[in-house]
């Protein structure tokens, strides 16, 4: 994210100010990670893989409540305003998505964990190729989300808004597979239950990676498209390249 | 200029219609002078308006072109940096350049039902100031009695019933938040009062003529927080009854007490807008520099 050309008179605030951009961007970084490293650890059996997850997940958590303290001084002792309120405002947003998008990657990878030590009968076949796909598209989404609040480039809202649509669909494809699989094998019902969870856990990423693009146009424009169903046509009408 | 217009191209907003190559000419009022829409934006009167107002201290233009509507019973916070012209321009309102040698005015500026031209040519200064009345940065209470600070513009207006002077004096008192402080020594120095209660004092000694405009130049810059917010406490109450314009250097004070805000740099009006708007999504990148502490 860029701003102003001149710096804040205050040098401390402006260090303040990138501190909280360079943090947020790091704990993107790690959550996109998370969710890469749960979908390989669920697609391949890969049970090391879904350990490392489990295990930074408390990192993920860290981020988020000192993310959320430092927006919290910065609001008391700076008291921001216009593109600097809205920063601080919109990165306070984002990491409350990142971190439950965090959640849900532990959720793919303690799935992934109970696979590969054959607690679990593992993801029902039938949905490995829409799984994958919607792995793919949820990480991309989420990789292009936290790429746009680091740049704070507004016109990708469209394109995370676009990967999302293709997602819900791929879920709801793969959900009239898994019911009518579910009808003729009741024998497989529970990998079939513990499937839907992980599909409806890439859904919910692809969620929370829409609702950052939405914090980044707030962040550009000042437009507030969350519930306006504008994040499709987000009014991104500049960018801070 | 009207409340969401500023003297830039904007692409993120349409131009005025009024605006002819980035500057405006003699703005259309957003309502009729005296009549009330009913939309939310529009639903206001206006007080007053600059028009093409141009002052000048001898050779030097000081203000250029100003164009703004001031809103009828609602705050108006003139913002910008030392220089800018802020406290020249609220002093436009009131004549009190007129003490001064060597200045002139250029354009107009309307106070409205009457459609009377302050600063115009054979408008009396002194009448003027009865109907805009002005607190200054520092209290300048005169070393008189609590009571006689208060009745000296009422005696200045011709009112000579003690009766009706001792009515208007408790009623300005009240008005300004001061009355219960001071009532019981009427008759002290107002000068034996404490810096915010001078100030109060000074806001009561304008309100006694029941001015239709009400100044402030930076009302607050020589108090302390509590006091500090008593007067923006005051100036909110006053809200209702009289149409303020304030001028701040303090951001959070404008943020804090006003309806609109107008941004001021090197005696140009750069932008106004809703307060709220402008503090969190100005349409010009000078404003944004400026509130957001960039600024130099």
């Amino acid at each position: 994210m860029k701003e102003g050309s001149e710096g804040h008179t205050f040098k401390a605030y402006d260090g303040a100010l990138s501190d909280l951009r360079v943090r947020a961007q790091q704990m993107g970084t790690l959550v996109a990670q998370q969710v890469e490293t749960a979908v390989r650890a669920l697609l391949n059996a890969d049970g090391e893989a879904a350990e490392s997850v489990l295990t930074r997940e408390h990192r993920v958590n860290a981020y988020q409540t000192e993310i959320e303290a430092e927006s919290f001084r910065l609001l008391a002792q700076r008291a921001p305003v216009a593109s600097d309120l809205r920063m601080v405002l919109a990165i306070s947003r984002a990491v409350t998505d990142l971190e439950r998008a965090g959640d849900e990657a532990k959720k793919i990878a303690r799935f992934a964990l109970a696979s590969a030590s054959r607690a679990s009968g593992g993801p029902s076949r039938v949905v490995r190729k829409p799984l994958r796909h919607m792995a793919e598209l949820a990480c991309e989404s989420m990789r292009v989300a936290i790429a746009a609040l680091d740049r704070g480039d507004a016109q990708v809202a469209h394109d995370v808004a676009r990967l999302d649509r293709e997602i819900d669909q791929e879920f709801e494809a793969a959900l009239r597979q898994l019911v009518t699989v579910a009808m003729e094998k009741t024998r497989l019902l529970r990998p079939i239950f513990d499937t839907v969870f992980a599909l409806k856990s890439l859904e919910r990423i692809g969620d929370h990676a829409k609702n950052v693009a939405e914090h980044v146009v707030f962040l550009v424009s000042g437009a507030d498209v969350r519930h306006s169903g504008a994040g499709r046509d987000a009014p991104a009408r500049e960018s801070q390249h | 200029m009207q409340p969401g217009t500023s003297t830039q191209e904007n692409p993120a907003r349409p131009v005025p219609t009024h605006a002819v190559e980035g500057r405006l000419t003699t703005p259309r009022p957003s309502v009729e002078v005296g009549k009330r829409s009913t939309g939310d934006e529009q639903s206001l009167v206006i007080k007053s308006r600059a028009e093409g107002l141009s002052f000048y201290y001898g050779n030097v233009r000081a203000l250029k072109d100003l164009n703004i509507e001031i809103r009828e019973k609602r705050v108006t916070a003139l913002i910008g940096p030392s220089g800018c012209g802020k406290t020249t321009f609220l002093r436009c309102f009131n004549r009190m350049h007129d003490l001064t040698p060597g200045t002139r005015y250029e354009g107009r500026i309307m106070l409205y039902p009457d459609s009377l031209d302050l600063v115009g040519r054979g408008v009396d200064a002194i009448e003027v100031r009865m109907r805009i009345g002005m607190v200054f940065q520092k209290p300048n209470p005169f070393p008189k009695s609590i009571f006689e600070n208060v009745a000296y513009g009422l005696k200045v207006r011709g009112v000579r019933s003690n009766a009706r002077i001792e009515e208007q004096v408790e009623q300005a008192l009240r008005r300004a938040a001061i009355w219960d402080e001071v009532k019981d020594r009427l008759d002290n120095s107002g000068l034996s009062l404490s810096g915010g209660q001078q100030q109060r004092l000074c806001i009561a000694r304008a309100l006694a003529t029941n001015p239709e405009i009400l100044l402030f130049d930076e009302p607050t810059s020589a108090l302390d927080p509590i006091a500090t917010a008593r007067i923006e406490e005051l100036i909110d109450e006053l809200r209702d009854q009289v149409t303020v314009i304030i001028v701040t250097h303090n951001m959070q004070q404008a943020a804090r007490v006003s309806d609109y805000t107008a941004f001021m740099y090197l005696g140009e009006l750069i932008e106004f807008d809703n307060t709220s708007k402008l503090f969190t999504n100005p349409s010009q990148k000078a404003t944004e520099d400026y509130i957001t502490g960039r600024y130099g």
